[in-house]
């Protein structure tokens, strides 16, 4: 058994760079420290607590402050009412630290408005358990309810010191970390967060969204590393901005073309690093994808051909394998390739779900007798982002009752474009639902509205 | 049905293009409704393709710290006057 006493792990790294800026304004880590303490102390006894702070930096004070009182973070795939409500079934005790609206379902609400001005903390950084769960991070399953998803402390340090080293990040002074990812997101939470809070580098409290933001934010925030995914990116180069250099680009959630890599790079004037992750696993390799179409696994993570055909990973982070939700060639113990995504698994804007799941959801809605899905067209690259759209046996609700009742279990980027509604489905003698059939009657209703 | 002034209408088709909105055309498009959620029911990511098409057709760059941001995407009326403004100041 292991001495807990001998397994604790600094909260923050002590470094000589800012843990955030906020606009202009750096916030030293004693600041932040300061802020941290003041919120831990107004947290109530409980298990766990949602964080859904849209700022970064009032994200990392909540974060920090429920380490510190010896909680886990409760991070949801999304603001569904539905969604929260599942997973606050199963932490009855979780309040929601916020600081933009109330949590969409009637929870306690602490409000997060810290913004580096409390003073600074003095004495020893603390130190939390590294076996404590910081984070529960849920991704939609297809067994139901959201599937949760356990990081320890010591799990969150090996794969941010990880991440910093493959990533040549670890070294002073530091660059700024500008997101446009969101924190709660695994990848968000480990690139833009955790490399501020356990390496040298600093967090941009704010979430940069339209070019001219990200143009803004890169501008102002020199050294700065832009941490995005392909749809932010391509965004971005379709912007036609003159953009100021970061000293490099991260890209997550979804892979991208070698072209669109070239592109960036070129554009953006710095060295362009895909990382390859998933919630299952966290981030478990990168690469230069302007040099290498095989991903290499972070230092001590190795990589497995599953006998089933779905490839492991596994590294100090993981108590056990994690098999991945993709297809994977394994070409060694730390190189492989990435082949696509298994049939069940959907990629719309980075944002990955798996179709049984939305299927289930879409006929777990009352009034719905049938309905299905239809994923875009894997080939179709046009610009812009390709939807799901869907066809719906439902003679007693409207289109906009179905898609209301969908809002409150899923992401808005899944919410199906059109939503079409049918007399029945045409499904085989077997049951099944042949793709050309449901395009066809897809394209059928389109001419006709 | 309110009626579109002649600068909305071309807006209203600007979006209708941009986000490929095949069961909507551009006259059905209500000046004062929400474009977002409860009326077209469009998401973060038709706010960014959105941006995208304005920029490129009026050079007007739309900006999250906008005080007025939620405003600036209320309705296609908003939208419209926004475009307008900034166009003409520029």
């Amino acid at each position: 058994m292991t001495d807990p006493t001998t397994d604790m792990r600094p909260l923050i790294a002590e470094a000589p760079e800012p843990l955030a800026r906020i606009g202009d304004r750096r916030v030293s880590r004693a600041a932040f420290l300061a802020d941290v303490q003041a919120l831990a102390a107004q947290l109530p006894p409980a298990r766990a607590a949602f964080n859904l702070c849209q700022d970064r930096y009032h994200f990392a004070v909540a974060f920090a402050a429920i380490l510190l009182r010896g909680q886990t973070n409760l991070l949801p795939p999304n603001r569904g009412r539905t969604t929260l409500a599942e997973i606050a079934g199963q932490y009855p005790d979780a309040i929601a630290l916020v600081d933009g609206p109330d949590a969409e379902i009637a929870i306690p609400v602490l409000r997060v408005a810290a913004r580096g001005e409390a003073g600074e903390a003095m004495g020893p950084v603390p130190a939390i358990p590294g076996e404590q769960t910081a984070v529960l991070a849920f991704s939609s399953g297809s067994t139901g309810t959201p599937t949760a998803h356990a990081r320890s402390w010591t799990a969150l340090h090996a794969v941010t010191a990880q991440a910093l080293e493959a990533l040549d990040l670890a070294g002073h002074p530091g660059p700024t970390l500008v997101g446009t990812v969101p924190p709660q997101h695994m990848y968000g939470l480990e690139s833009t967060v955790l490399y501020a809070l356990l390496g040298h580098t600093t967090l941009l409290a704010g979430r940069p969204f339209y070019p001219e933001d990200v143009r803004t934010a890169l501008a102002d925030s020199a050294p700065a590393v832009l941490v995005t995914t392909p749809f932010h990116l391509k965004a971005c180069l379709r912007a036609g901005l003159e953009w100021p250099s970061p000293t490099r680009i991260l890209c997550a959630t979804a892979p991208l073309s070698p072209d669109t890599a070239a592109r960036a790079e070129r554009v953006f004037g710095c060295p362009l690093d895909e990382i390859y992750g998933c919630t299952e696993a966290g981030a478990i390799a990168t690469r230069r994808t302007t040099r290498e179409s095989a991903w290499t696994t972070y230092p001590g993570v190795e990589i497995h051909p599953g006998e089933t055909g779905r490839a492991w990973v596994r590294g100090p982070q993981h108590p056990e394998p994690v098999p991945l939700p993709d297809h994977i060639e394994v070409q060694d113990t730390r190189l492989f390739r990435m082949e696509g995504r298994l049939a069940d698994q959907l990629n719309i804007a980075g944002k990955r779900a798996s179709l049984a799941d939305l299927n289930r959801r879409l006929n777990a809605i009352p009034g719905v007798l049938d309905g299905v899905f239809i994923p875009p067209d894997p080939e179709s690259d046009t610009h812009g982002v390709t939807r799901l759209a869907a066809l719906v046996v439902a003679p007693k609700r409207s289109e906009a009752e179905i898609q209301a009742a969908l809002a409150d279990c899923m992401d808005p980027l899944f919410l199906p474009r059109p939503l079409v509604r049918v007399d029945h489905l045409p499904r085989s003698a077997t049951g099944k639902l042949p793709r050309q059939v449901l395009l066809d009657l897809l394209a059928h209703h389109g001419q006709c509205a | 049905m309110a009626s579109q002034t002649a600068f909305e209408q071309e807006v209203a088709q600007l979006i209708v293009d941009s986000l490929n909105l095949e069961d909507v055309t551009a006259g059905e498009i209500e000046p004062e409704d929400a474009l977002f959620r409860d009326g077209l029911g469009l998401d973060s990511i038709d706010a960014l393709e959105l941006a995208l098409a304005i920029s490129r057709a009026y050079g007007v760059q739309i900006r999250s710290d906008d005080e007025n941001n939620r405003q600036i995407f209320a309705s296609l009326r908003a939208l419209s006057a926004h475009i307008e403004a900034n166009r003409a100041a520029s």
